[in-house]
């Protein structure tokens, strides 16, 4: 027998499974709240678009992540086409305490591509781009506003010569190692048989809604693959400091890890860890609703000394999810004290559940 | 004149002063300073944009320096035309009407887009030219 075909063959599978998988890099967004939205942050080397209605904060949004990661050694390319022109659009973004003079030109060129389109077509507006990221090697891109590219070019070509456009963009710039974003104003009919979403890697949605008095900013990650990405609308805010988002959650889901396995907490009682599977869950609270007098003190649960102080610090839980179960309990113990007082106030007849019944039945289980 | 426009004037001169000297390009100092800015601010504004700010540059200089009716901005943003023959300033090597229109273009520019951008702008289309010399409030945009 050779010395290879002693290996078992789920050993050999192990051994051929075993590189490691493709890792994500994650950019900083530079926008407070976001990237706890975006399942840690921007995806390096994607393709995004960032879409929405005039007034929603895509442009000031697309200079914020700009300016974040932007540097001389990976500069920035920002391609502004035959939108907002870029002197007035300076002379705006500058007002917000992220610009940063010093990286303009430097760190991030701008381009006007508004000749370029007019005059050419879609493939002459390729050879444009190709031409300053290769002469660039940025590290970002940004296209203001693809979607008049896409206007003017379906009015001379093809949906498929623009998917054919888009897809040759994204291989390019992914393969050339670019951050890209896409700027354009779509409604969410457009969605559906859009080549543009189709290719695109990530898709940033921005809304404005009236709401009464008020108009809310929100934030929709319609799209981020590889990445899980909080789903729903988040709102926005735009301040001095540009776009603020707030997550729906709060920040309070994410991946954390869980253990499947939690680790039991022992209650003393030996036949009543036993029931419980052994002992009380780790970081829960627990409710131990006894009769005063004698037996409370023989049944009250006695977690060991040292797990105490190992596990619990002060009187209130040292970890989130401790906290939470807690105020959980409480709410849940505040409810059905309130319900028994709503009981007690409507019915002339009372009737109290025995709370020892079940403190009776551990002792006896456990003298057993 | 106010303060701005002094410090704005001073920098043409500087600026102008940087390509009097120099015997390739285009006719004089202000040919050549706005070949420059063209070069620069082309890719930044686009043609049509740069076209535009030079050519409200022109119409302003002219109210003041009527040397420069003869000057027009081509189609591809390129001064063309002569400037009538007038008294030089300091050096003798830039003829006042010169200085005024590059200070009313650096004027505009500063308007739009502040200081600081500006000057920032003005040191990449002059990279040689040191303005850290000049009286010149940085970064009062901000």
């Amino acid at each position: 027998m050779s010395k290879h075909s002693a290996v078992p063959p789920h050993k050999k599978q192990k051994t051929l499974s075993s590189p490691a998988k493709v890792k994500i890099r994650q950019l900083a967004s530079g926008v407070r709240g976001l990237d706890d939205i975006l399942g840690g942050g921007l995806p390096e080397f994607s393709f995004n678009i960032i879409s929405g209605a005039p007034g929603c904060g895509k442009t000031t949004l697309a200079h914020q992540i700009l300016f974040a990661n932007a540097t001389p050694e990976k500069p920035a390319l920002y391609f502004t086409v035959l939108g907002e022109p870029a002197l007035k659009m300076l002379r705006y973004q500058q007002l917000y305490s992220f610009f940063d003079p010093a990286k303009v030109n430097k760190a991030i060129r701008f381009i006007n591509l508004s000749d370029v389109v007019l005059q050419k077509d879609l493939s002459g507006v390729l050879d444009e781009i190709i031409k300053e990221v290769t002469a660039s090697k940025p590290s970002l891109v940004v296209v203001d506003s693809f979607r008049t590219v896409v206007r003017k070019a379906l009015g001379t070509t093809g949906e498929t010569d623009l998917q054919a456009f888009v897809q040759r963009l994204a291989l390019f710039l992914t393969s050339w190692q670019a951050t890209t974003f896409l700027i354009g104003e779509y409604t969410e009919g457009e969605l559906r048989d859009n080549p543009v979403f189709t290719v695109a890697d990530g898709l940033f949605w921005l809304t404005q809604n009236a709401e009464r008095n008020s108009v809310v900013r929100k934030l929709q990650i319609m799209k981020l693959r590889g990445q899980a990405s909080v789903p729903g609308l988040h709102t926005i805010r735009i301040t001095g400091d540009g776009v603020q988002a707030f997550s729906r959650t709060l920040g309070l889901s994410g991946n954390r890890p869980r253990s499947l396995k939690r680790r039991r907490l022992s209650t003393g009682i030996a036949e009543l860890d036993k029931m419980m599977g052994g002992g009380s869950s780790k970081a829960t609270a627990c409710s131990c609703p006894v009769r005063r007098g004698r037996e409370s003190r023989r049944s009250r649960p006695s977690f060991s000394p040292k797990v105490c102080a190992t596990e619990s610090r002060g009187s209130l839980p040292s970890s989130r999810s401790a906290r939470w179960a807690m105020w959980r309990a409480r709410t849940r113990l505040a409810s059905i004290s309130r319900r028994r007082k709503e009981r007690e106030r409507s019915s002339s007849s009372i009737c109290v559940r025995s709370t020892s019944r079940w403190t009776r039945r551990c002792r006896r289980s456990s003298t057993q | 004149m106010n303060r701005a426009t002094r410090k704005l004037k001073t920098l043409a001169e500087h600026l102008l002063g940087q390509d009097a000297s120099a015997t390739e390009g285009p006719g004089t100092a202000a040919f050549r300073a706005c070949e420059r800015f063209r070069h620069t601010l082309s890719s930044l504004l686009g043609g049509a944009g740069y076209r535009a700010l030079l050519g409200r540059a022109l119409l302003l200089a002219t109210a003041k320096a009527p040397e420069l009716a003869g000057l027009q901005v081509s189609a591809d943003g390129s001064l063309i035309g002569a400037i009538a023959v007038e008294p030089r300033s300091g050096s003798g090597l830039v003829a006042d009407s010169e200085v005024v229109l590059i200070a009313h273009f650096l004027d505009l520019l500063v308007t739009f887009i502040g200081e600081a951008l500006t000057l920032r702008l003005v040191q990449d289309a002059w990279p040689k030219a040191s303005l850290d010399d000049l009286e010149v409030d940085k970064g009062q945009t901000k």
